[in-house]
């Protein structure tokens, strides 16, 4: 066999159509190994590399920074050089490539209907975003397997759904042309990547109507991290974490806030995952906190912290930036008295969190909507709900007995059973905290 | 009429003579091979069992030690028991199971434990207490057990409790081959006043004097209510036990000498002569026919029961009470309910109601019947099983799972034997309790589980209660229990309520068993991962099972037994051969340890090929430092990541 390799854009995402190509390894014609990466695509997410399946030589068909329809032979492999093709124009869509096609969803032998939510384990998760499948399909499951998934989608073997990608028809044809980058003496004018061109489609979706709002809210700050801080373990003076978590909360009674717009009518979502805005040298990204109502605090910074991780890492899944409901963005690190934020794709609001001015106490709290799907006085009333649970968090003469831990053993002030209470120390590294009986007097 | 009892007479002589010649045909039958196993013969020590054991009343009780045949025999009258017992037969006091050294008839019990039966006997007399029956008993030990630490806790207890019983220390000089001045410091009677205890001592020589002087002791002990310690001092005329005598053969013969049947001998040889031959006679004439007769066939001792898990499901509730609290409000109905319900430990009366607070408010229920004790763990649980043997239901608390260690001669030794090697003639059903696991920081001592050192031991059950299921229905069944039971709790599931975080997707139930098994498995999917887990680790398990999912693309099957020492291995089994996975998680270590028995009995009985895993702590001391702590012990994140490697 000639071939041994053929590189096709992979669809890893419903919303990409095009990928960009960001990195070439070779050079034309050079030798690689089994392992070798050869090249690597810019999603709207993430990257994805591709690696060499078997040694030969490659070839590649496209440019860095050009962007390619899914489906598309970028490169090939093939096992002698003497095989090389002459040309190096970008090839024609290799229309002979068999896509696989979602079969209807399998009937279940023991039909046993299931209305709750489905479970989609990581490696169903990722299988299912890279053929493209609506999740819709296996509703009526509990859990949801990667052998599940290969089932209903027809997949064979694991190695073919390795490569299986075209979930729909293959798109139709078509060039594409590098912007060239233009240049004289009084600009530059840098080519938009693929990533910022997508920023834009989603949020012009939902801004372009001319029919989104905003609606600001003070919130009280003053004590707000007395307790707070003991709660958290790394983002102390962050409201973040608080901000998500009562938001997920409050997001249940407000269900117009956690759906989108469509033509035939509101979509509402039937799970809460706030996703949160990121951007620190790795582009703006929305990062998704699945089922956020039903975490606890410590759940939600401990996920905050990992999902930054993995984006700093360059370790998002895609399961990770899809499916979010409702998106919370946080600038109050910059200094920044208050701003307007834009609601995204597929969400119906965002909520923004400016800077807590140290000096009055406060901060500002912003909520932009789609005014196709609510109204101001619902986010209104959802705004005063919202100030006033996070209000509620400020010190006051009561402490909370299940933020009060041991320094030394753990226990909580509310799983303790001693009936006497905790005393108030000073740690052994400076720091206030609290001591329980058993660990003072010792047993 | 006492004054005529106490003189002393042919029939305490010819009771002593008839000892020394059932000791003396346990040799010869030795000597000819027909006594399987070992004797260790009274010889020369025989008044005292006469002038103790002898002069008890009906509903009094004796416990005893290896050199036991002679007050057996004073006590019961029961040569023909004796004689068949040592002789391995069926129709022998313990069914030829004990032999020699457990002996069980009419409130005489013997075991070979040396000091272990003290704080037994002592269990037995405070349950008389408790009854106001008037009953006392003595424990017969001998010099050599002067050395052993439960002694030392049982004198401290039965003088501040004032339990009636006699302790009788029959000092014969030699401990097995050593001379007493080898290893005794100090006085021996000093001892026993050490601890407030009244002493006597007299001697085997005059058993005219010891007779009245131990009709005094006992009728102290009686009167009082109070403990007394008897030193008497003896002679054994024979070897520790056969052959192993390295005495100087000229002190024994001056010892041998002055021995009372032999100056008998010298001064009324026609008298002794009568005795003698009519008494040899008669023990002759039961060992002729006892060699006729068949030993316990094995069905009579031990027939195997087939255990099938009960596969009736029902689901389980959430319950919005912490499980110290349910354990508690149970304890709380017994203690009212029962009054043959006894709760011990240490630190356990109210207000402070144990370190973890699980006995809270019963001493203000029932003062009579929770008693708070010293850091003794071998009295506690030997006073216990004491309990246990005399009707009681006894539930004692040792304060860490840890320090079931020093409990533990009681449990394997003692509350685990007296069933079967009294021939099934007594229960002893004693609850002990304890909390295990670590998670607190409490470092190497004070964190342990040691839960595989607890299981695998004869007619012992061990439970682990857990954060699923209501404590109170697994107390249940451990109230109903007729043998002992050790029941292991957990202390960060205290403070816990049960069933407080479920996941929609799948479903929580429980069998029918008297130890119900639970089981959490998805909704509506076929699992294919089986895990087991128990305990404490039953409680991170099942709240991982989600996460687990999405991580490892495994559907999982948690099966959580609550009886231990028994695992539903037939319902594992079939899980597993549905699911083709087995996961064990424990807290323990693995070497040995409950997932080794279960993926081991798994094994056995499964036809197609499984892949199967333990997951365990790592094998050191629990480190006291947070970080090391949740390093060594297996938690969510450690469990994926090792199914992840192993599993897919």
């Amino acid at each position: 066999m000639a071939v041994v390799q053929e590189i096709k854009v992979p669809l890893l995402a419903v919303n990409d159509t095009t990928l960009t190509v960001v990195e070439i390894n070779f050079a034309n014609g050079a030798a690689v190994k089994a392992g070798d990466q050869l090249m690597v695509f810019e999603t709207s997410k993430t990257t994805y590399e591709v690696v060499a399946d078997a040694s030969g030589f490659v070839q590649y068909f496209c440019e860095v920074g050009n962007d390619y329809e899914v489906n598309q032979v970028v490169a090939k492999v093939f096992e002698l050089s003497t095989e090389l093709e002459a040309t190096h124009q970008p090839a024609k869509v290799n229309a002979t490539a068999a896509p696989i096609v979602i079969s209807p969803a399998m009937p279940a032998a023991n039909a046993i209907s299931w209305e709750g939510p489905t479970i989609f384990s990581d490696a169903a998760a990722s299988l299912l975003a890279a053929a493209g499948a609506d999740a819709s399909l296996f509703k009526g499951r509990d859990f949801v397997s990667r052998a599940d998934a290969e089932a209903v989608l027809g997949i064979q073997t694991a190695s073919a759904a390795s490569n299986g990608h075209a979930a729909r028809p293959a798109p139709a044809p078509s060039k594409t042309v590098a912007t060239p980058v233009v240049s004289n003496e009084k600009w530059v004018v840098e080519k938009l990547t693929s990533g910022k061109k997508r920023e834009i489609n989603y949020l012009a979706d939902i801004q372009s109507t001319g029919l989104t709002s905003t609606i600001n809210t003070l919130v009280e700050t003053g004590g707000i991290f007395v307790h707070l801080n003991e709660s958290l373990r790394y983002l102390k003076n962050s409201l973040l974490p608080l901000l998500v978590y009562e938001t997920a909360r409050l997001l249940k009674k407000y269900p117009v806030l956690n759906a989108y717009y469509t033509p035939e009518g509101i979509a509402f979502y039937k799970e809460v995952n706030v996703g949160f805005a990121i951007d620190i040298d790795k582009g703006l990204k929305v990062l998704r906190l699945p089922a956020t109502n039903e975490k606890t605090l410590a759940a939600i910074e401990e996920s905050i912290l990992s999902l930054s991780e993995k984006y700093l890492d360059d370790k998002l899944q895609i399961e990770d930036l899809t499916d979010i409901s409702f998106t919370i963005t946080d600038l109050s690190a910059e200094a920044v008295h208050f701003f307007r934020p834009l609601v995204n794709t597929m969400n119906s609001a965002i909520l923004g969190l400016s800077s807590i001015d140290e000096k009055l106490e406060r901060c500002i709290i912003s909520l932009s909507f789609d005014h196709r799907v609510t109204e101001g006085k619902q986010v209104a009333l959802f705004l005063k709900e919202l100030k006033t649970r996070l209000e509620s968090y400020r010190a006051d003469a009561s402490y909370k007995t299940s933020s009060i831990a041991c320094f030394k053993c753990f226990t909580t002030l509310a799983e303790d059973i001693t009936d006497v209470g905790f005393a108030a120390c000073i740690q052994p590294d400076g720091q206030p905290g609290y001591i329980c009986q058993r660990c003072f007097k010792g047993f | 009429m006492d004054v005529e009892k106490l003189k002393l007479s042919h029939r305490h002589i010819k009771e002593a003579l008839r000892i020394r010649k059932v000791e003396e045909k346990f040799l010869q039958l030795f000597s000819e091979g027909k006594l399987n196993g070992t004797v260790h013969t009274c010889v020369g020590q025989e008044f005292s069992a006469v002038a103790f054991a002898g002069q008890l009343k009906k509903k009094d009780f004796v416990f005893s030690n290896h050199r036991c045949h002679g007050h057996y025999i004073a006590f019961t009258g029961d040569t023909r028991g004796l004689l068949a017992e040592l002789l391995g037969k069926a129709s022998g006091t313990s069914g030829g199971i004990g032999s020699s050294q457990h002996l069980c008839n009419n409130n005489f019990f013997s075991n070979g434990i040396q000091g272990g039966i003290v704080p037994v006997a002592a269990g037995y007399a405070l349950a008389n207490k408790l009854r106001q029956n008037g009953a006392i008993g003595i424990v017969f030990i001998g010099d050599g057990t002067l050395g052993e630490g439960a002694l030392y806790e049982t004198m401290n207890i039965i003088s501040k409790w004032e339990i009636p019983l006699l302790i009788v220390c029959e000092n014969n000089f030699f401990a097995q081959s050593t001379p007493q001045h080898l290893n005794l410091a100090g006085d021996i009677r000093a001892r026993a006043a050490a601890f407030g205890i009244k002493t006597f001592k007299s001697d085997t020589w005059n058993p005219e004097l010891l007779m009245s002087e131990a009709r005094e002791a006992i009728e102290y002990v009686r009167d009082e209510t109070k403990p007394a310690f008897f030193l008497v001092d003896t002679y054994r005329l024979n070897a520790h036990s056969k052959g192993d005598d390295d005495r100087d053969p000229s002190i024994v013969s001056g010892y041998r000498a002055k021995d009372f049947l032999q100056v008998f001998e010298n001064d009324s040889p026609s008298y002794y002569k009568i005795y003698q031959d009519a008494i040899s006679e008669e023990i002759d004439h039961m060992v002729e026919e006892i060699l006729q007769e068949k030993d316990l066939p094995l069905s009579a001792y031990y027939t195997p029961a087939e255990q099938l898990t009960n596969e009736h499901w029902t689901p389980i509730e959430p319950i919005n009470k912490r499980q110290v609290e349910l354990i508690n409000r149970f304890f709380k109905e017994k203690i009212e309910e029962d009054p043959h319900t006894i709760f011990l430990g240490e630190d356990i009366l109210s207000p402070y109601g144990g370190a973890f607070k699980v006995t809270k408010e019963l001493s203000q229920l029932r003062p009579g019947q929770v008693f708070t004790t010293p850091i003794s763990e071998a009295a506690i649980t030997g006073i216990s099983n004491g309990l246990a043997l005399n009707g009681f239901k006894p539930f004692a608390e040792i304060m860490f799972g840890d320090f079931m260690t020093l409990a533990f001669d009681q449990i394997i030794n003692h509350a685990s034997k007296f069933h079967h090697m009294f021939n099934k003639k007594v229960n002893c059903p004693v609850v002990i309790r304890t909390p295990m696991g670590a998670r607190r920081g409490y470092g190497p001592t004070h964190s342990q589980t040691l839960d595989k050192f607890l299981v695998g031991i004869d007619n012992v059950k061990t439970v682990a209660i857990n954060t699923l299921i209501n404590p109170a229905i697994i107390y249940a069944a451990v109230y109903k229990e007729q043998h002992p039971v050790l029941v292991i709790e957990n202390k960060t599931d205290y403070g816990k309520k049960i069933l407080q975080h479920t996941f929609k997707n799948f479903i929580y139930e429980q069998n029918q068993d008297a130890y119900p098994v639970v089981r959490i498995r998805p909704a509506v999917s076929k699992a294919n991962i089986s895990i087991v887990a128990y305990g404490g680790m039953a409680d991170i398990v099942a709240a991982a099972l989600e996460d687990l999912f999405i991580q490892t693309d495994l559907k999982p099957v948690l099966i959580v037994p609550s009886l231990i020492s028994q695992l539903p291995v037939d319902l594992v089994a079939a899980s597993a051969a549905e699911t083709g996975r087995l996961l064990v998680i424990e807290e323990g270590t693995a070497y040995a340890g409950i997932g080794a028995e279960l993926v081991a009995a798994v094994a056995e009985i499964s036809k197609t090929h499984l892949q199967m895993k333990r997951i365990a702590a790592l094998p050191v001391p629990i480190p006291s430092v947070k970080s090391l702590e949740n390093m060594v012990l297996p938690d969510k994140a450690s469990i994926i990541s090792q199914i992840k490697q192993f599993f897919t």
